[in-house]
């Protein structure tokens, strides 16, 4: 193999394909990227065996050949080399790399490409076609709700379902429920539903870029994964076996109490109440409090109590439809779900201080957020 | 197959089961006979572990020559008249079983010997039959003597464990009973082989010495505490002695070795913090009270009881135990031959140097803190913790970024300063935080648990105090529960492992959640808050940390059971530095 490409050109893509790498495997090819020549370009390949990135960057290649590169060295190799052409050349007697950039000259040993686990390659025919920027907010707004505790591996995923021309994606953790709608531009036959890890979703997030362009998903048949493509890059994942719960009977479908505030001065008074919360039990209580009189509008009282540090109090003015309530959420859920908001101002419904609580963006249906209070026992 | 009464032997034979399932049983059941009938020395000869011959002769009040054929029978006893007699026992034995029993399992000869009758008398009972009752010549007391036991019930013989296994529960039970009854004169012995003889003078450190040996019995700590009705007394292991199992802790309640989870659990709360984790203590404790605050009658070989008031029990206990404790944690000071010699000290280890525990234990000295000890004194001062944990301590400085100097009236201590830090801060916030308030954070969904019929039977009973403890629980068909809403404690989100780990909790009789929130606490004092090895303490941080820590209630062990201090006095410089002769 004799590739010649720009430095530039290859960090980038090892910068993509290196959050798949694992770091550390019993199966050594694991730590490494998978160059190879194909079809004019440079495809880099990196896999921890659940999930596998892909990227193709612009290459010329003077003589084809496929090799796999420990991904620490070549990174750090690359990203140090001067912004130039670099020469990859593989001498396959001793699958030793001799990288060549500036006046630099390296010699990485590598083990052979046949080892590799292979990646799937697509078929695209049919593919869910989402535009970039929507489904990386689509995915922002879910993953964070998404448990990391191993011992529930469903939740450690987001159920997304496609239904004519409406995709969904829900996260819940146990605690809370997120759940984004989008529309897509052409309605599909058959209709989807599968559990995509979280983290895989983030990855893909990360690497879709920005633009116009866009993502493009297959699930194929029986293969039990499910597979990115945007631009040049392409993201497959495992999905995660199992039953998600069905999320649509835990939202409620009425309230005795909306409460509408800003959701900038609302997130503000969160991340203060967070500040005495965390050292001990994460506990914010809201005061919904109804408009007394004229003189006295309606507002919300988020406080927060530390044995240890002391407390916090702070008045965010609201409007409040219905009663007045007294209600504790785990403040690092109530500003998690504010922080996916993205409208100016957010409502936020319940029946009761043991009831789940509501959060909606005004102004945008397609997003509804459920957290469950805390009380104390 | 046609449903028949079984015949009185085959009835008899199921029953003795529960009672005799091994020689140690049969040598239980006579031995309390015996202590019954009010016998101050006791002579038990066995032969093949128990299998050939169980002998066990008291001086005893004897059973008269007409009675003789009644007592073999069974609920034959002279202990009980009448069922409210039940509720306050104040004999070993009482259900009339025993005799019948073993009669039905062995070839048994009794001869007893009343003191008004001249004559004794002799019944033998094969396989439950009896035979008649013949006049011999006999001293005053009983002899009942076991040959060939379950020489009917193979499938009982096939049971049992090796000789050595058998022989081991003999002598530990014998030992156990002679340590409940340091005025009776205990003979056990094998053959020509005389494994435990007692004084009968009265004097437990003796026979814990035959249980334990010399070295172990001269480091226990003793317990005295008296109570309104309750009285504990015996011997406790120091911190530095300790077990990987709970089978040395002992228990008598009112004479009767007792196997009660409860009590255990007092005990191993007693010692909470101050041991490692895994590591147990070893008792020999003896519980007196009222015979009609407890119920003897649970368990056919009265393994168990049931206390009428368990938490004044338990909290009287734990209290007690915790008190004598606390009043002798020593600093583990450093053995001379471990000092320079490059091996690190291991405090933990039985064998080294206690100086402290041993001059208490011996004397009942004052301590070398100069307080008097509190716990071997007859009425102890309820609530009273010793005022000071720790000797004064003079601060010489720093060492290694790690640990501080200290001068005391007994010689130099050295202080880990991050164990001492997290001592400190673990007391401190254990104290805000208490389990006053525990947190419920409600489930999205109910999670679905299911239990196993033992751990769902202990659940139900408990679903109350569950959802006192933040949980939302609810029976949900059979060996079933539906979980709303978990306290905020448990790190993951994962409802049944968290019930499961409560119904742990109750299984071993623990304060629920008491684990996890000392573990959480414990976890952030040390990787927080605690000051490193590593960093150097300005002389007002150190004056600052030993005063913190002489206020502490354990300063001795760090919250997770490692010492905070290690003691080299004065005692023991002089003699490494060629002064004094060694011991």
């Amino acid at each position: 193999m004799k590739v010649i490409v720009l430095q530039e050109n290859l960090a980038r893509g090892l910068s993509i394909v290196s959050r798949a790498v694992s770091p550390r495997s019993t199966l050594p090819v694991l730590s490494n990227i998978l160059i190879a020549s194909d079809e004019g370009r440079l495809r880099l390949s990196a896999t921890n065996l659940e999930l596998g990135i892909t990227c193709w960057i612009p290459a010329r290649i003077e003589q084809e050949g496929s090799t796999t590169v420990p991904s620490r060295t070549l990174s750090d190799l690359i990203n140090t080399l001067p912004a130039d052409q670099v020469q990859l050349i593989l001498d396959t007697q001793t699958q030793s790399l001799h990288v060549q950039g500036g006046t630099s000259n390296n010699d990485i040993k590598c083990i052979d490409a046949q080892e590799f686990p292979p990646l799937p390659v697509p078929d695209m025919d049919g593919a869910v076609q989402v535009n970039v920027a929507d489904f990386k907010e689509m995915i922002q707004q879910v993953t964070f709700a998404a448990s990391t505790d191993e011992a529930r591996p469903v939740l450690m995923g987001v159920l997304v379902t496609v239904e004519k021309d409406q995709i969904t994606m829900a996260a819940a953790d146990g605690f809370r429920l997120a759940v984004r709608k989008a529309t897509l531009s052409n309605a599909m036959p058959s209709p989807i539903s599968a559990i995509i890890p979280a983290r895989a979703l983030n990855e893909l997030a990360r690497v879709a870029g920005d633009g116009e362009e866009s993502i493009y998903m297959v699930m194929p048949k029986g293969r039990g994964q499910v597979l990115f493509r945007v631009k040049d890059v392409e993201v497959v994942s495992q999905l995660i076996d199992g039953t998600f719960p069905d999320y649509h009977q835990i939202i409620p479908r009425n309230y005795k109490s909306r409460t509408l505030v800003s959701t900038n001065a609302m997130l503000k008074a969160c991340k203060q109440a967070e500040i005495f919360a965390r050292e001990g039990s994460n506990v914010a209580r809201l005061d919904i409090k109804p408009a007394q009189s004229d003189m006295q509008p309606s507002e919300v009282e988020i406080s927060a109590t530390s044995e240890e540090t002391g407390r916090n109090e702070t008045i965010v003015e609201a409007t409040v439809d219905g009663g007045g309530m007294l209600i504790a959420f785990n403040v690092k859920f109530l500003r998690e779900a504010l922080e996916a908001v993205k409208t100016p101002n957010v409502a936020m419904e319940t029946s009761g201080p043991n009831a789940p609580g509501v959060i909606r963006p005004v102004g945008n249906d397609d997003y509804i957020q459920v957290i469950m209070p805390m009380h104390l026992g | 197959m046609p449903i028949r009464l079984l015949s009185s032997e085959v009835a008899s034979q199921i029953a003795a089961g529960e009672v005799i399932e091994r020689p140690a049983s049969v040598v239980k059941e006579l031995a309390e006979n015996a202590l019954d009938a009010g016998a101050r020395a006791l002579t038990i000869s066995i032969a093949e572990a128990g299998r050939a011959l169980v002998e066990v002769a008291d001086d005893g009040s004897g059973i008269p020559a007409s009675e003789l054929a009644l007592a073999v029978e069974r609920h034959a006893t002279s202990k009980l008249v009448q069922s409210e007699d039940l509720f306050h026992i104040s004999t070993l034995g009482f259900r009339g079983e025993a005799l019948a029993s073993i009669g039905s399992v062995s070839r048994m000869t009794v001869t007893s010997r009343v003191a008004e009758s001249a004559t004794g008398a002799r019944l033998r009972v094969e396989g439950g039959i009896s035979s008649k009752v013949e006049p011999v010549g006999a001293p005053v007391g009983t002899v009942v003597r076991v040959e060939d036991l379950f020489y009917n019930v193979p499938a009982r013989l096939k049971f049992l464990k090796a000789d050595v296994t058998e022989r081991r529960a003999i002598d530990n039970l014998v030992t156990r009973y002679a340590l409940a009854y340091p005025h009776v004169r205990f003979k056990l012995s094998e053959g020509k082989n005389v494994s435990l003889q007692t004084a009968g003078d009265g004097d437990r450190r003796s026979i814990l010495a035959a249980l334990y040996g010399v070295d172990v019995a001269r480091q226990m700590l003793e317990v005295i505490a008296e109570e309104e009705g309750l009285r504990l007394t015996g011997f406790i292991s120091p911190t530095s002695l300790t077990r990987s199992n709970r089978k040395e802790i002992t228990f008598f309640v009112n004479g009767r070795w007792v196997q009660e989870v409860a009590l255990n659990t007092a005990v191993i709360q007693a010692y909470h913090t101050l041991l490692m984790v895994g590591r147990y203590p070893l008792t020999a404790l003896f519980l007196d009270m009222l015979p009609g605050d407890v119920d003897v009658n649970v368990h056919p070989a009265k393994a168990e009881v049931r206390f009428k008031n368990q938490d004044r029990v338990f909290s009287f206990v734990q209290r007690a135990v915790r008190r004598a404790l606390l009043a002798y944690t020593p600093v583990p000071s450093v053995a001379p031959t471990t000092l320079w010699g490059g091996r690190p000290s291991e405090p933990r280890e039985p064998g080294l140097d206690w100086t402290m525990a041993r001059e208490t234990v011996d004397g009942g000295r004052p301590t070398a803190e100069g307080q008097p000890s509190e716990a071997s004194s007859p009425t102890p001062q309820p609530e009273t913790r010793p005022a000071f944990n720790l000797p004064l301590l003079r601060l010489i400085g720093q060492i290694g970024s790690a640990y501080l100097v200290a001068e005391g009236p007994d010689g130099l201590y050295l202080i880990d300063q991050h164990a001492a830090h997290e001592r400190v801060l673990f007391e401190k916030l254990m104290a805000q935080h208490g389990m006053k308030s525990i947190l419920s954070q409600a489930l999205l969904t109910p999670a679905v648990v299911h239990l196993p019929p033992a751990q769902a039977k202990l659940l139900e009973g408990q679903i109350d105090v569950l959802n006192h403890f933040g949980f939302e629980v609810e029976a949900f068909g059979a060996n079933t529960f539906q979980v709303r809403a978990m306290p905020t404690l448990f790190r993951g989100s994962d409802p049944s492992l968290a019930l499961r780990a409560l119904v742990e909790d109750f299984e071993e009789d623990e304060a629920p959640l008491q684990a996890e929130v000392e573990a959480r606490l414990a976890g952030r004092v040390c990787k927080r808050l605690a000051v490193k090895a590593g960093q150097t303490l300005t002389p007002e941080e150190q004056r600052a940390l030993l005063s913190d820590l002489e206020t502490c209630e354990s300063p001795r062990t760090c919250p997770h059971g490692r010492p905070t201090m290690i003691h080299l006095s004065v005692d023991m410089l002089e003699r490494q530095f060629g002064r004094k002769g060694p011991r």
